[in-house]
């Protein structure tokens, strides 16, 4: 009776049921946790990652925190409009551009909804069919207005990518230091042998007389390009075919090994790399660099006297600039595709007067650049965006001579790098390392399936 | 009734605790039971986050993988690849210099720091925490303070090179000093670590030989060579093989700070090209397959350190 009767006591626990018990007990608590641990970590109800090196952040560097709120307002139009919603994610500018996050994000198919991507990266996602195409969402008309800046985000009559701004290369000169050599205006150089004696004239113990992009890297590559084009060279002919080994590229590295080897030019980049730091500090007084720079200096030394003027020509070559500057691009295997879409031609590609402001305001208040529309860029100059003397010198003289960075894959691309550094750094002879880089180039191209390299 | 009640019950309970009795587990399946379970975590954890992982590598690397998703069976085809990569046995040459050098200055810097800090000094106990410090701070961190010493323009180091009349060098900017100038830095970075190491080693070492050496009149040099180097041995074995280790497969930090492969790939060692292989270029098959092999080379270098060093064993087997 005690034993089944209904207001029996319950025997004593026994140690083993209370570990089972104890252990059930944090197994269920536990397990909503890990479930949630399983789930995508974007997946947020229909809402779309946009991945970028912007924004939302905030630094001591205002031009980095205007650039975050054009990003931040951009997004912030967006969702107060549309149903679906999309949310910025912030990156680093080096955890995006080498590290392992953006590259392993794609491979687990778990790349961002919207994403920025560069010339250098875009065949890499084409041919991986990570982009989806934007020509169905765009207004007619804006492709006419893009121009020739669309043609590397091009595959056939397809546009797969959006360009957000126009950045030409050129050369940046201390005023003070060039005064103080005994320089003047008319000493701006027009041609290479120029350039060396000026930067022999301008430097000193702890200042370079002229910098160029000494890290191995997809930037140094962009940077040394239009040395290799002035003279008429090219990685791959119009038809696609290899044309590395030639007298330009062969004079272009020539320029930048004699440039090292007589102590012009430094080996490694003055003030880590940062223009405006090294000319404050004095370690540089001539440097090649990018039109984003004029925002650098408004931002950090407003007053300092600096000028900037075209890339100097090789005897009998022809000017040229590169031209870089990202996209924005859908992903084709994200949560909504066309969304994504519809966003990046909303952003940048319709013909509506606050799109056009929208990238008018990016290259000319948020950054400095030139406005990769007709549209936009006309709108920027009659806003006043192109008055300062720099940003005009950009806009009327170096970027006419523009032209796109290339879209050459990661083989490519590291061929050229090790004939740039073989030569410049190492001081290897300039034939063999345009010999050894063709040869690359040669092999790759036979075995390349994918969309045109050109 | 009670006791009437009771009689009928244990003499039914005996069976079951028989039963029981004849489940429990011995003494010897208890304990082996104990160990397992305080092991399960770590072994859980090595399974997960480090052996699965290794086995998908090796498995990765038989594949071409666009890194976007798409695998295709390969084979030995990325294997026959890097026989042919000139730019992979380049970065080989370079570790095998790295490491060839790096691991006997590390060694003999971390002893004879561990030497020193040793003695009874005023304030050992600051001069350790700050030869340890180094270790402590991230490498990216290392990596940015270096470049700055070593700038060539403006660099406190490069400069007091320069003024001792040794003339004006870029450290980081050419080949044949840059891997030197990423060497001395990591020196710098680890010794720290492998002083304490060998601190613990010779704190480990019993006074009275030292008593008795002194008593036999031996010198400093002998009662090295005689008692330190000797008993010192499985502490060097340790040093050796971890550093070594470290060497083959460490550094990647440092490098992309310092130098990002360059000058030249002068400093691109074969960890850091089997990143760029990965995440730069998306050849994940290909770096999987140069990860592997790796992999082969490091066990079998170990192995070489075992043998030699008879795994650090004293003479008489123990």
């Amino acid at each position: 009776m005690l034993q089944h009767g209904k207001d029996a006591a319950p025997p004593p626990p026994t140690r083993r049921r209370f570990l089972t018990g104890m252990a059930g007990a944090a197994g269920a608590l536990a397990a909503p946790a890990a479930l949630t641990g399983c789930g995508s970590a974007g997946s947020g109800g229909g809402e779309l990652v946009f991945w970028n090196f912007y924004g939302p952040q905030h630094g001591p560097d205002p031009a980095a925190n205007r650039q975050s709120e054009w990003f931040t307002k951009l997004v912030a139009d967006w969702n107060a409009r549309e149903r679906v919603k999309v949310r910025l994610q912030y990156l680093p500018t080096s955890a995006y551009l080498n590290g392992s996050k953006v590259p392993t994000a794609f491979a687990t198919g778990a790349g961002p909804d919207i994403f920025l991507c560069s010339p250098g990266d875009f065949l890499r996602y084409y041919n991986g069919g990570v982009l989806e195409e934007l020509t169905p969402y765009l207004d007619k008309g804006v492709v006419e207005d893009y121009g020739s800046t669309l043609t590397s985000r091009m595959v056939g009559d397809k546009v797969y990518a959006l360009p957000m701004e126009n950045e030409p290369l050129a050369m940046f000169y201390d005023v003070g230091a060039w005064e103080k050599a005994g320089l003047s205006e008319g000493d701006i150089p027009g041609t290479w042998d120029q350039l060396l004696d000026v930067g022999d004239k301008l430097r000193r113990r702890g200042r370079a007389g002229l910098v160029f992009e000494t890290q191995p890297g997809y930037f140094q590559n962009f940077t040394w390009y239009p040395w290799m084009w002035q003279g008429g060279g090219d990685v791959l002919d119009r038809e696609g075919a290899p044309a590395f080994d030639s007298r330009a590229t062969r004079q272009a590295l020539q320029l930048w090994q004699d440039a090292v080897r007589h102590g012009i030019a430094p080996r490694t980049n003055p003030a880590a790399g940062d223009l405006v730091a090294g000319f404050r500090s004095g370690q540089a007084a001539l440097w090649q660099n990018g039109i984003w720079q004029v925002a650098g200096f408004k931002a950090a030394a407003p007053k300092y006297r600096y000028g900037v003027f075209k890339l100097p020509v090789p005897a009998g070559g022809k000017y040229v600039t590169a031209l870089g500057g990202w996209s924005f691009c859908a992903n084709a295997r994200g949560r909504d595709p066309e969304a994504a879409a519809r966003f990046c031609a909303w952003a940048l590609g319709s013909m509506r007067e606050d799109c056009v402001a929208r990238m008018t305001e990016w290259c000319t208040v948020a950054k400095s650049d030139v406005a990769p529309r007709t549209s936009a860029l006309e709108l920027g100059a009659r806003k006043g965006g192109y008055d300062a003397a720099a940003m005009r010198a950009f806009k009327d003289e170096i970027f006419p001579g523009g032209r796109a960075e290339p879209r050459y894959p990661p083989v490519v691309y590291k061929a050229i790098s090790d004939a740039v550094q073989g030569s410049m750094l190492a001081g290897r002879s300039v034939s063999s390392q345009a010999e050894r880089a063709a040869e690359s180039i040669a092999a790759y191209t036979k075995s390349y399936q994918g969309a045109s390299l050109i | 009734m009670t006791s009437l009640g009771t009689v009928p019950d244990t003499a039914a309970r005996r069976p079951a605790r028989a039963a029981r009795e004849r489940r429990r587990l011995s003494r010897k399946h208890r304990e082996w039971l104990a160990a397992a379970l305080f092991l399960a975590p770590d072994c859980i954890g090595l399974l997960l986050f480090v052996g699965i992982p290794m086995l998908l590598s090796i498995f990765l690397g038989f594949f071409q993988v666009s890194g976007f998703g798409s695998y295709r069976w390969v084979g030995l085809g990325n294997y026959e690849r890097m026989m042919s990569d000139p730019l992979f046995w380049d970065a080989m040459r370079i570790t095998a210099i790295y490491v060839v050098v790096l691991v006997p200055v590390l060694f003999a810097v971390s002893l004879g720091l561990g030497l020193l800090v040793k003695q009874k000094l005023p304030a050992v106990g600051a001069f350790r925490t700050a030869l340890f410090l180094p270790y402590v701070i991230s490498l990216v961190v290392v990596g940015l303070l270096w470049k700055f010493l070593l700038d060539d323009q403006v660099g406190a180091v490069s400069g007091a090179i320069e003024d001792a009349g040794l003339g004006h060098h870029s450290w980081l900017g050419e080949p044949s000093l840059a891997l030197a100038s990423l060497i001395a830095v990591t020196v710098w970075v680890m010794m720290g670590y492998y002083m304490v190491i060998f601190l613990a080693g010779l704190q480990e070492i019993p006074q009275e030989f030292y008593e008795a050496a002194k008593i036999d009149g031996a010198g400093p040099w002998r009662t090295f060579r005689s008692i330190t180097w000797p008993l010192l041995r499985p502490t060097s074995f340790f040093v050796l093989l971890m550093s070594t280790v470290a060497a083959l497969t460490g550094g990647l930090d440092l490098i992309f700070v310092l130098t990002s492969g360059g000058p030249a790939n002068g400093t691109s060692l074969a960890i850091f090209y089997i990143y760029q292989q990965a995440f730069i270029f998306g050849e994940y098959g290909y770096a999987s397959a140069l990860g592997s092999f790796l992999v082969l080379i490091m066990v079998l270098v170990s192995a070489v350190v075992f043998r030699v060093t008879r795994g650090g064993r004293f003479d008489d087997g123990e």
